[in-house]
Formats: structure tokens, C-alpha cells, sequence
């Protein structure tokens, strides 16, 4: 019986991972940030440019995972995101993200610049960075 | 022909700047841009529709001048705190051809996380969209509403800005003030049409507050606008010297600079797919000048479905009183001379009701169709080119653009 019962959340755990929809996105920033928890209302105001707090940095647009990580925080998609950052960077007010290739490439942005905060999948989690939301 | 080559020049530059931006960008220096491309036509070639400030617009043939634009932006970041940044944009203008401007050079200091310092040239926030207007990729509607963006002559300022940003709580707060010098420009659509050179010391405040999906803003500008050269103004004022109104003449033109005041308050919403925006402004003369205190308003419904946004919008505009008063004496000057002065000191008027759609069909880029049905009123509203005897007749204004930003 209890062997069925871990086959079986042995089985949906399989199953979930190889749902790329499913995958669980976490945001990150660097060990040396004082900051252990945040809301998403909060990290979204540093990714659509309303705070100058913490620097953001993204995945490229084609990234499922950068699509994913815009729904779930502010629940906008690729071209509203884009339209938000033309105003403020054809104004002046900002410069957009800076994009990395790579959610290791992310992790070292991220690991170099206290200030920095990024976004990449659970599964790429390691100690050179701290998660301070996960985004189920 | 001419327009071939246009938007093929413009094409292959917008290649070129994408395939340098990769090149150029060694971590400081970022290059950027938008535009659209785009063709309008109307019913009618009683009169042409135009965006503001534009000696040639859209009658009853298409034409890409109405919408088409090209805006290249740097930015090079010195150290953490101070970057510069030039935007040039090309467009149609005042003088006919596709002209292009500096709109933005400035170098920007950023005091801490909440305040920033420019120099330079920047944009003058008078209005909601003032400082993105051109940007059409930034925008829902295919072009700024005339009715209440006419209101405004003046474009950038050289001097300086400061913007503050804070959140407390859920409120994020924002403020920007500017001080500064406006040259530039104007179509003087009066007659056969002429331009106007003018300068403006100018200085203004913006404050908005953002709360979730609700952004509410409130404005005050003024400008010391002063121009000599407005040919049709000029021979009016020498006839009403010459026959002893010297007073009304000087109190009619720009000649001395006149005090304009600009207020304004706009909000938009973008909630659950429903997507708003409205605004509206006053235009005040301080000083007694030819030009009518105007108010304006406009308020826009989108609703997003996936990737389209079709959307309906209407905008108006009306005469709130002329800052001249003509001396009881006038009454005895000739009735040409008193309908002139009449005429130059009335408002246009006008409304409009346009529907368009936007389309977010691929990466950057963005494809608007919009129809405006444009009813001018008093002095043929925005329309220009128009019958010396004003026209009323409705006209509709039917525009295809794709917005780009890269």
C-alpha cells in the first residue's frame, strides 16, 4: 500500500516535471541582498519599472520560462511587458533589463550585484543564489 | 517612388541599427528605437486631416505621412549614477518634407533610488502621453486625439528635470518638474498656410499616483510664448496701428511673449482585459493674446481579447473664451477689419469618434487599424488646407500603421 502510494506521487512528480507549463519559477537575488522574503506585487514593481530599488535582469523573450515568470507576477504577457518598458524607456525614465541567455548566466549576473534581482526555474536553484519567492 | 525608397530607407536603417545594437552594446552603451509605418486616407479633399504641427496632411488619396515615424535612441551609462541619452525622431512636420529632430539629449544624474536630475533637452510633460506620444508602440490608439494634444505648441524644452519615485504602500508615487527654454516650429494654418518661429521660457509640474491596475495624473505648465513671425497676424496688426487701435494690436500677437497656462488631469486603467484611458485639459492665456482659451477632453475603452485590443474613443474640443477685449470704440471700425479680429479670436472646434483595433501579432511589433470620424466645428476645427469660408462637413479618416520598437 505505502509503496503504491510513492510510485504513484513518484509517478506525478515525474509527471509534472515533464510539463514545462507546471514548472515552478523562482525569483532571486544575490546572497550578499539583505532582503529573505518577498510578495509578488513587490518583485513585480521591479520588473515593469516602477522601482529603482532592486535591478532587474531577464531571460530572453523567446524563454518559456520569462513568459511564464511575466503571467504569474504581474499577469501580463510578452508585448504588454514591452509596451509598459517604450514608455519609460523612450522617455528617459529607465533602461529595460538587461537580458541574459541563460538561467546560469542569470544566476552570475545576479550573484555579482547585490542590487540585482532575477527570475529562473526551481530546478536551477543553487547557493550561489537566494530565492526570496517562489511562484507556484 | 519617393515614398518607395522612403520606406525602404527606412527598413534597411532599422536593420542596420538592430544588427548594431548587438555590436555596439559592450554592457554601457545601448541602442534602441520605435517607429510605424503607416498609411491614411480620408473621404474628402474639402479639407486635410493632420497630426498636430503638420503642413500636409491626409485628403481623399493615400498617404504615409500622416502616421509614418522613425525615433533612434542612445544611451550611454558612465558609471552607476550618471548616463546621457540622445533620441532624434523623423517625421512630417511643419514644412512639409520628413524633417528630423533631436526631441531628447540629456544627461542624467541620478541622485539616489528616488530622485534623478536632467540636463538638457527633454520632452515637456504638459500632457498624459506628452513625453510617448510619437511611440506608437506604447500607445493603444493610433495616434495622440488633435483635440486635446493641439492644445499644447510646444514640444521639448532645453533646461533641466527632476523626477521623483516612492512608493508608500501599494501607492507609487511619482513627480517630475521641468524649467526651461522651447524653440521650435509652428504651422500656421491661417491663409494659404506658413510657418512661425517661436520661443517659449517654460516651466511645468506632473504628479501621478499609481495604485494596481489605476494610474491617476494631474499637470500645470506655463510657457512665455513669443513669436514675430506669423505674416497674416503681422498685416492685421499694422492695418489695426494704422487706424488707431495700436492697444488691440499688441494685445492680439505673440510679439512681447504672452503667458500661456496649460492644466490638466488623466487617468488610465488596465483591469481584468478592460483597458481605459481619458483626460482632460485647459488652455489659459494669461495675457491678453489672439490665441482662445480652449477645453479639451477625450476618453478611450479597450478591451483585450488574446492578442487584439479593439478599442472606441471620443474627444472634443471647445472654446472657453478669448483673453482680448476689443474697446467699445471698435464697434466704429470697419466690419471687415471687426470680423477679422472676431475670426482670429474665436477657438477651433471640433470632436471626433474613432474605433480601431490593436494587434500584438508577433515580437516588437504591433498592428493598428483605426477609423476617426472627424466633425469640425468652429473655424474647421483641425483640419487644415480648408475653405477660406470654414467647412463642417464630416469626415472620415481611415489609417492602417504597424508599430515597431527594437
Amino acid at each position: 500500500m505505502k509503496k503504491t502510494i510513492i510510485a504513484s506521487v513518484l509517478l506525478a512528480t515525474l509527471g509534472a516535471a515533464a510539463l514545462p507549463a507546471s514548472a515552478e519559477v523562482v525569483v532571486i537575488v544575490s546572497p550578499k541582498n539583505p532582503a529573505s522574503r518577498m510578495f509578488s506585487e513587490q518583485a513585480s514593481q521591479f520588473f515593469l519599472g516602477k522601482s529603482n530599488l532592486f535591478t532587474p535582469v531577464d531571460l530572453p523573450e523567446n524563454s518559456a520560462v520569462r513568459t511564464e515568470f511575466y503571467k504569474k507576477v504581474a499577469d501580463k504577457d510578452t508585448a504588454q511587458v514591452k509596451a509598459l518598458w517604450s514608455k519609460l524607456v523612450f522617455t528617459g525614465k529607465a533602461t529595460a533589463p538587461k537580458e541574459y541567455a541563460s538561467a546560469a548566466e542569470v544566476k552570475k549576473a545576479v550573484a555579482a550585484d547585490p542590487k540585482a534581482i532575477g527570475y529562473i526555474e526551481k530546478s536551477a536553484v543553487d547557493d550561489t543564489v537566494k530565492v526570496i519567492l517562489t511562484l507556484p | 517612388m519617393k515614398k518607395q525608397l522612403l520606406a525602404a530607407a527606412i527598413l534597411a536603417a532599422m536593420a542596420t541599427m538592430q544588427a548594431q545594437a548587438g555590436t555596439l552594446d559592450d554592457g554601457n552603451l545601448s541602442i534602441s528605437g520605435f517607429g510605424t509605418v503607416g498609411v491614411a486616407q480620408s473621404n474628402s479633399d474639402t479639407a486635410q486631416f493632420v497630426r498636430y504641427n503638420q503642413s500636409e496632411g491626409v485628403a481623399d488619396s493615400p498617404r504615409i505621412g500622416l502616421d509614418t515615424n522613425l525615433g533612434l535612441q542612445a544611451t550611454y551609462k558612465m558609471n552607476d549614477w550618471l548616463s546621457g541619452t540622445v533620441q532624434v525622431l523623423s517625421r512630417k512636420g511643419p514644412q512639409g518634407n520628413f524633417g528630423t529632430d533631436v526631441t531628447w539629449a540629456f544627461l542624467k544624474a541620478k541622485i539616489n533610488d528616488e530622485v534623478s536630475v536632467r540636463v538638457g533637452r527633454v520632452v515637456v510633460p504638459t500632457f498624459l502621453i506628452s513625453d510617448y506620444q510619437n511611440v506608437g508602440y506604447a500607445n493603444t490608439m493610433m495616434r495622440p486625439p488633435i483635440e486635446l494634444y493641439a492644445q499644447n505648441p510646444i514640444e521639448n524644452s532645453d533646461g533641466a528635470d527632476i523626477n521623483y519615485q516612492k512608493a508608500f504602500g501599494d501607492l507609487n508615487f511619482t513627480a517630475q518638474a521641468f524649467v526651461g527654454v522651447s524653440r521650435g516650429k509652428l504651422f500656421v494654418s491661417s491663409g494659404s498656410g506658413s510657418v512661425a518661429t517661436y520661443r517659449a521660457p517654460a516651466a511645468g509640474i506632473s504628479v501621478s499616483g499609481e495604485y494596481g491596475p489605476f494610474v491617476v495624473r494631474a499637470a500645470h505648465a506655463r510657457a512665455d510664448m513669443e513669436i514675430d513671425d506669423i505674416t497674416s497676424l503681422n498685416t492685421l496688426s499694422s492695418t489695426l496701428t494704422t487706424v488707431g487701435f495700436g492697444k488691440l494690436a499688441s494685445d492680439l500677437n505673440f510679439k512681447d511673449g504672452k503667458k500661456i497656462a496649460f492644466t490638466s488631469v488623466g487617468m488610465t486603467m488596465d483591469w481584468n482585459n478592460i483597458v481605459l484611458q481619458a483626460e482632460y485639459a485647459q488652455r489659459r492665456a494669461k495675457e491678453p493674446v489672439y490665441l482662445a482659451d480652449t477645453n479639451a477632453w477625450y476618453t478611450m475603452a479597450g478591451y483585450r481579447v488574446g492578442k487584439f485590443v479593439p478599442y472606441y474613443a471620443h474627444a472634443a474640443v471647445k472654446g472657453a473664451g478669448s483673453s482680448v477685449s476689443v474697446p467699445a470704440s471698435f464697434a466704429a471700425a470697419p466690419a471687415a477689419l471687426r470680423g477679422a479680429v472676431n475670426t482670429l479670436t474665436g477657438a477651433q472646434e471640433q470632436t471626433t469618434d474613432l474605433v480601431g483595433v490593436r494587434w500584438d501579432f508577433a515580437k516588437s511589433v504591433a498592428l493598428k487599424v483605426q477609423l476617426d470620424r472627424v466633425k469640425p466645428k468652429a473655424k474647421s476645427g483641425y483640419l487644415i488646407h480648408a475653405p477660406a469660408a470654414g467647412t463642417t462637413k464630416a469626415i472620415n479618416v481611415v489609417a492602417v500603421g504597424l508599430d515597431f520598437v527594437f
